[in-house]
């Protein structure tokens, strides 16, 4: 490439990069405001918004409400998606091809259409703001993700290995546990984290099938933008920056230490 | 229909007198010592600050009966409607907008007894079949000091007069529509609002479309505070608690109260709740002048007891809609009418809304 | 993380109906495999399947049977409009995401493995917050007295209008959506030899020649996988919309929400959302065997 090019490349690369992280990094000071607006640059500085999250029972109830949703979507997802997974990978090509289309249409659904039935079905069955009704949605919206990213771990996977094992005389239970197990253990990993982060960031359904005694930490969000300019908003998504930053650095460590043994 | 709110009042004094004759008669924000002992209700509304002051309003009637209080929400209309089309009724006692008690009342909403509540020291023209209010507060015009100075608007006329006061509108455009808004873009164009009809609905909107393209709708009460904080607009129709809020924060904008629009939530008893005396009970205890202020104080929205003297500070005392000089000069819409075109207002403001 | 993406995004961009491992799995049929993938159908079918069923019924039984709220529908200048609009947005993200995303991906695969694992993070950071929170951070951005303004206005710029316009809201949806287009295109370009490139210029094609002969249409099935993702994700979007946009920014979303919820409308919010969801689902029938096709001439490459 000439060197004109290059830089011509490069300075459209940095912009593409600035736009896609700078409203991360404008929530950060906003978090630190004094007074309770949204107006920037902020006046003066305080740590009252956080320790309004903290303090306040709405905020860290609707922060729990989410972290249970999310861990026992990410349990049930995983599982299911897996099982799904294995199934797809065992099929005549035809089937599995229509299966898996058929199983990944929740993502492509339009999430208020999707909501709105959710929610009429609901009413019904008395399931609006209730631990089951959440994490039944959420399951549904998270399985297509752990299809895909087990999926991805088995189709690298080599199936002669666990037939190698079964025929020096392993169980199929032990020639999975012990052999197919570890090799896709990075793809179901993923699967459960994305399962995580779909459930706990997950807004538009949960809008519709919130009540004050479940309302998870999107839902506590938006109805504090939509009512006031509350800058614990701000606070709420810095610590989640954070948290998310701590847990993938400590992952890629952990991960370039493994590497290098 | 134009109703001042100060005006002296033929029926609710009448009303009050016959009350005062009648036996066991209500006294708003009173309850029989356990009366309710052993009950349970459940109270919604729309959850936060909110919520939790109406709750700490109630706090004596709790004590005082012994009732069993729980509270639900967000008022979703489509919730209750389920719960009543299913006949398995959970709210005994809903806040809502301003609207739905008329649209739904006899339907969704039950009649009540005012027999059993004491309506006697609220505003006037707030009570309805169906609800009593549940708070007060209002859209006011506010415009930015540094672009009128000495020349300021003065009315909603000015507002929608762009010609002798250039600037920028804003106005809200959440998705409901405001009939007092409406019915003030007639006004500024010299039509009469006595006898609306819904071509008139066609007219207001013209009327607000002639602003011009500018016009900043607002959609959240946080943006509109903004709007006042940053100094984008310069006249700004905004909720009397986010202009209290951005005045505090530093906002250099001024309220002109004349005809400022009033609005409410409501409190409502939806049909075939299990125990209609208890959740009337509430009501009239909600209604008291200490719950009010206790309310007011917690909330800094407006009471709706006319002797309610929370204590709370300068700003927010400024911002607070039940004193004398403000109610003389506040404007109630023509609810009936609104109420009556609800489908076909909304459709219009939607499409307004929308571009077309 | 970064891997995550990239697994999960990989076999997106291999086309939906992934080429299955059947071959190596016809042998151990005995497992009746397809009960593995019975709770999956099972909960698919009751939250999903149920649902859009019940949408569907009701947006034609409501109030009465028949089409009544398709007549409304496709009679209402207004509903028209928005209809309308949520397409055009939505393929104005999608170009501005194929217009930024193609040339990031493509030095993502050119650049040594330190810029590239920053780059991805750049890609991935966005993910770190809130969704909600990220939509309010550009409100912050956006507005006339924010930030962005505030640097064009100290270039010596004047002022633009971003927020409560539609460009504000592309701008918006477009960084959200970025991610969905670059991953696809990055798993496709890393796969391409850039040999090949080079064998075509010492054919004597120039750079430029080069590239759009022998490198674009290698990178074809990496552009089709995400914009189409890019698109139909657009075109349900709700929250961003209604959060950054004007009066002339509202989508198709916004305005099933209100009938649904303000007006207790099922019947008309019913036949809103299915006009939405036919509409997704024929897109990705057309766009399905062109995402197919040239992938495998790839892969013949």
């Amino acid at each position: 490439m000439k060197l004109p090019t290059r830089i011509i490349l490069g300075l459209f690369c940095l912009l593409v990069a600035v736009w896609l992280v700078a409203p991360t990094f404008v929530v950060v000071p906003m978090s630190f405001n004094e007074k309770k607006s949204l107006a920037f640059p902020p006046d003066g500085f305080s740590w009252q918004w956080y320790q309004n999250f903290f303090t306040n029972p709405e905020w860290s109830a609707s922060l729990v409400s989410s972290l249970k949703v999310a861990a026992v979507t990410a349990v049930f997802a995983t599982i299911i998606g897996t099982l799904a997974a294995f199934g797809l990978d065992r099929m005549k090509s035809r089937t599995s091809g229509v299966l898996r289309a058929l199983l990944i249409t929740p993502m492509v659904v339009p999430g208020v259409v999707l909501a709105v039935g959710i929610y009429a079905v609901y009413l019904d069955t008395h399931l609006v703001g209730t631990m089951t009704g959440f994490v039944l949605a959420h399951t549904m919206l998270a399985v297509p993700f752990v299809i895909i990213a087990v999926s991805a771990s088995l189709e690298v996977f080599d199936k002669r290995l666990e037939t190698a094992a079964t025929s020096l005389g392993a169980s199929r239970l032990t020639a999975f546990r012990t052999v197919t197990l570890p090799l896709i253990a990075p793809g179901i990993l993923s699967g459960l984290l994305f399962a995580f982060v779909t459930s706990f960031d997950e807004i538009i359904v949960a809008l519709f099938i919130t009540s004050p005694y479940l309302k998870t930490l999107p839902v506590q969000i938006f109805s504090s933008i939509t009512r006031d300019a509350d800058p614990t908003v701000a606070a709420v998504g810095t610590i989640l920056f954070i948290t998310t930053s701590l847990v993938i650095g400590a992952g890629l460590i952990i991960g370039s230490r493994q590497g290098r043994r | 229909m134009r109703l001042k709110i100060g005006r002296a009042v033929g029926l609710a004094a009448l009303l009050a007198t016959t009350a005062a004759l009648a036996q066991s008669k209500p006294v708003a924000g009173e309850v029989a010592e356990g009366s309710l002992k052993g009950k349970t209700l459940t109270f919604v509304s729309y959850g936060g600050i909110y919520q939790d002051g109406q709750i700490a309003a109630l706090k004596e009637f709790i004590d005082k009966s012994g009732v069993q209080l729980l509270s639900d929400g967000p008022t979703e209309t489509s919730k209750l409607q389920a719960q009543v089309e299913s006949g398995n009724v959970t709210w005994d006692v809903v806040d809502t907008a301003d609207f739905p008690p008329y649209v739904y009342c006899g339907k969704l909403f039950q009649k009540l007894d005012f027999s059993k509540i004491d309506i006697s020291n609220i505003p006037e023209g707030q009570v309805s079949e169906c609800s009593v209010p549940a708070m007060n507060y209002g859209v006011v015009l506010m415009y930015k000091n540094e672009t009128y100075k000495d020349n300021p608007p003065k009315s909603w006329a000015d507002f929608f007069d762009t010609e002798k006061f250039p600037g920028s509108r804003a106005i809200e455009g959440s998705g409901d529509f405001s009939g007092g808004f409406m019915e003030q873009a007639l006004l500024a164009s010299g039509q009469p609002v006595d006898n609306l009809t819904v071509a008139d609905i066609d007219k207001a909107v013209e009327k607000i479309k002639a602003i011009g393209p500018d016009t900043i709708f607002w959609k959240t009460g946080a943006e509109s505070q903004q709007l006042a904080e940053s100094g984008e607009a310069d006249m700004i129709a905004m909720w009397t608690g986010r202009a209290m809020t951005a005045v505090k924060n530093g906002a250099a904008y001024t309220p002109v109260w004349q005809d400022w629009l009033v609005v409410m939530d409501q409190l409502t008893i939806p049909m075939g709740v299990k125990d209609p005396d208890a959740a009337h009970a509430l009501i009239n205890a909600y209604l008291g002048k200490a719950s009010q202020e206790t309310l007011a104080k917690t909330t800094s929205y407006t009471p709706i007891h006319k002797d309610a003297k929370p204590e709370v500070d300068e700003i927010t005392a400024a911002f607070m809609t039940n004193t004398p000089d403000k109610l003389k000069v506040g404007y109630q819409q023509n609810i009936k009418f609104w109420v009556a075109n609800f489908e076909a207002a909304n459709e219009k403001w939607s499409a307004m809304l929308a571009g077309n | 993380m970064a891997r995550t993406g990239t697994t999960a995004m990989d076999s997106l961009a291999n086309n939906a109906p992934a080429v299955p491992a059947s071959e190596r799995g016809t042998q151990r049929m005995a497992d009746q495999p397809f009960w593995l993938v019975v709770p999956a159908l099972v909960l698919l079918v009751g939250v999903l399947g149920v649902p859009l069923a019940i949408i569907v019924i009701r947006s034609f039984a409501e109030p009465d049977w028949g089409l009544q709220n398709y007549a409304w529908f496709f009679n209402s200048p207004v509903n028209l409009t928005v209809l309308q609009r949520t397409f055009t947005i939505s393929a104005w993200v999608t170009l501005v995401c194929v217009a930024c995303g193609y040339p990031y991906a493509y030095v993502m695969t050119v650049v040594g493995p330190r810029l590239r694992l920053l780059l991805i993070l750049c890609v991935l950071v966005p993910f770190w917050v809130s969704g909600v929170v990220r939509t309010l951070a550009w409100v912050i951005l956006l507005q006339d007295s924010g930030v962005i303004n505030s640097i064009l206005r100290g270039v010596g710029f004047g002022a633009v209008k971003l927020i409560r316009t539609q460009t504000g809201v592309v701008i918006g949806m477009a960084q959200v959506l970025l991610p969905f287009m670059i991953l696809p295109l990055y798993s496709v370009m890393k796969t391409i030899d850039l040999r090949l490139m080079q064998a075509a210029r010492s054919l004597g094609a120039s750079p430029a020649r080069a590239f759009v002969q022998v490198y674009m249409p290698l990178s074809l099935p990496g552009v089709y996988a995400g914009a189409i993702i890019v698109f139909i994700l657009a075109l349900g979007f709700y929250i961003t919309p209604a959060l950054l946009g004007g009066p002339r920014s509202t989508m198709l979303s916004t305005l099933i929400q209100n009938q649904v919820l303000s007006l207790l409308n099922w019947g008309r919010g019913g036949a809103m959302g299915v006009v939405l969801l036919v509409a997704t689902f024929v897109l990705l029938a057309i766009a399905m065997p062109l995402m197919r096709q040239p992938h495998r001439r790839g892969r013949d490459a």
